[in-house]
């Protein structure tokens, strides 16, 4: 599997241009870098913004991140692009069935296994949301008017860029370069909600920190660490365009702060990828 | 932001960008206006001027007297702000700096970068032309008039 | 520049990886003391420090944290750590990337707690 992703990136790298990004991110993906896997993708289809095939894949990409409300919004372009595309009716069909809406993932999933009649696990599944074999003896209903399948707020994972974290967005704030929040938030002891204030002095932050690593010719500044009586966190820059605050208890080791920071750095550029 | 001559604006806008000045008066130590960020108005800019060069002479004055070398940087300390006044040698001859800066940057920072302002205006001053004219009183008082328009659009 | 403050830096400059430590002044951004400074790098140092320590007590304030006690900038280079010793004045010290972070922290910490 290694050998084969060299080889396929050799060939991306010769050729930009070229429609084998398709199958490298298959391969990432299958390999289970993901995250490498999203980077192909969109480089591929910044060239090629019409491609069902890669929308296509771009979905489950996102399906593997979690990011849900993302994945559906790749499939409905495949439908846009091709209305029989088997891949993207399995997709939301499997959207709709994990939200609940039956009746809607009935109709997607009928449609693809319509579309694919070797099909025997899909022909399986569509039984088991019908409640029986009988669904194949009735028409096919009209095509429901899509939405995005319905989330309880809470689950709102395409808004939160720290949503599947262990803990959630606790402690982390996610800031542009201009000092506006992006995700996450900041909250005082008394619950206070001062995102706002506290992404506006991120900024500044990272500003000075550039200035002075640049200034006294340290190189490129990577992160600052942050000691308080009562808390310590740390500052750094998941993107050269944005500045991620991760705040731990005193309590805690400080060498837990590096983890929780990193850990953090990563969900927010892969989120700020889905964002672009 | 403007000035007599083009080159020192480059410097001029480093300087304001990294030290966070709220004003900046650069002036040759005559008290003839050669560049300015901030300020509004050409009767204040005349009488700070002349003042800046003033305390500059005064300051150096006092250092004679007392056989000391003269003060190339005087800071006055306010409670919302500071000043800081420096002069320095250019190509162009003595020029005075008045640097006046808030809370929201430190006399530090406004020094460091006062340094490499200076450095940067050597650098960037172009060969004078050979032959100097006289200042004759009328002349200088058509070259002030002319470097007010130039500095306020006037 | 404080022989007494000089004193109090000296176990610091001779640690692993150190390569200059200063006291500043906190309001002024402007060298109070130092040993193994680059005598030119000295004013550079202490404003950028005192205005990183600014900008940072300013996200602290605004997030109702207590006010911080140890900053450590790491960069490519290097690393600049910095301990208020109180209001008025900041122990700064820029070292190698071979430095250990661990022991000069509490050595920081120490001189800190000696000038409060």
């Amino acid at each position: 599997m290694a050998e084969e992703i060299r080889a396929l990136s050799a060939q991306y790298a010769a050729d930009p241009s070229s429609l084998v990004f398709l199958r490298l991110g298959e391969v990432l993906r299958a390999h289970g870098q993901t995250d490498s896997a999203l980077k192909v993708v969109l480089q591929g289809l910044s060239r090629y913004p019409h491609l069902p095939e890669a929308h296509d894949l771009h979905a489950r990409i996102l399906v593997d991140q979690r990011d849900f409300a993302g994945a559906f919004d790749e499939w409905d372009m495949v439908l846009r692009l091709v209305p029989h595309h088997v891949g993207a009716h399995k997709g939301i069909g499997f959207l709709y069935y994990r939200a609940g809406e039956m009746d809607r993932a009935l109709y997607h999933l009928r449609a693809a296994a319509e579309l694919d009649p070797e099909d025997a696990g899909l022909h399986a599944a569509v039984e088991r949301v019908a409640g029986g074999e009988e669904i194949w003896e009735t028409p096919m209903p009209e095509a429901p008017t899509d939405q995005a399948p319905h989330r309880p707020a809470a689950d709102r994972r395409v808004d939160n860029p720290f949503a599947d974290l262990p803990g959630g967005s606790d402690g982390l704030l996610l800031a542009d370069q201009n000092g506006l929040p992006l995700g996450g938030g900041s909250r005082t002891l008394e619950g206070e909600d001062v995102s706002e204030q506290a992404a506006a002095a991120l900024a500044s932050i990272a500003r000075e920190a550039a200035r002075a690593a640049r200034l006294l010719a340290m190189g490129e500044w990577s992160h600052l660490s942050v000691e308080c009586a009562d808390v310590s966190a740390c500052i750094l820059n998941p993107t050269a365009d944005s500045t991620l605050l991760a705040v731990i208890d005193a309590g805690t080791p400080g060498g837990q702060l590096a983890f929780v920071a990193d850990r953090a750095a990563k969900s927010a550029r892969a989120w700020l990828e889905r964002q672009r | 932001m403007r000035a007599i001559e083009p080159w020192v604006l480059e410097p001029l806008r480093t300087f304001v960008d990294e030290s966070s000045a709220r004003l900046t008066l650069l002036t040759t130590s005559s008290g003839q206006v050669v560049a300015q960020h901030g300020f509004q108005g050409a009767i204040d800019l005349m009488s700070i001027a002349a003042l800046g060069a003033g305390i500059v002479a005064s300051s150096t004055e006092i250092a004679a007297q007392m056989g000391w070398i003269p003060f190339r940087v005087v800071a006055h300390q306010g409670r919302a702000q500071a000043h800081l006044l420096s002069w320095f040698d250019t190509p162009r001859g003595r020029w005075v700096a008045l640097v006046v800066f808030g809370s929201e940057t430190k006399l530090g920072l406004v020094q460091v970068f006062m340094e490499q302002l200076v450095k940067d205006l050597v650098a960037a001053t172009p060969p004078e032309a050979p032959e100097k004219r006289e200042v004759l009183a009328a002349d200088f008082e058509r070259e002030l008039n002319a470097s007010l328009r130039a500095l306020f659009g006037r | 520049m404080s022989a007494g403050f000089e004193e109090l830096l000296e176990g610091l400059t001779h640690m692993r990886g150190v390569k200059g430590a200063l006291l500043v002044s906190a309001e002024d951004g402007i060298p109070v003391s130092g040993a193994l400074v680059e005598e030119e790098q000295a004013p550079a140092l202490a404003a950028l420090a005192a205005t990183l320590l600014a900008r940072v007590r300013d996200l602290t304030t605004q997030t109702g944290h207590e006010a911080p006690r140890f900053l450590h900038l790491q960069a490519a280079d290097g690393l600049l750590l910095l301990a208020p010793a109180s209001n008025e004045l900041i122990v700064v010290g820029v070292a190698g990337r071979e430095a250990l972070i661990g022991p000069l922290r509490l050595e920081m910490l120490r001189i800190a707690e000696r000038l409060h």
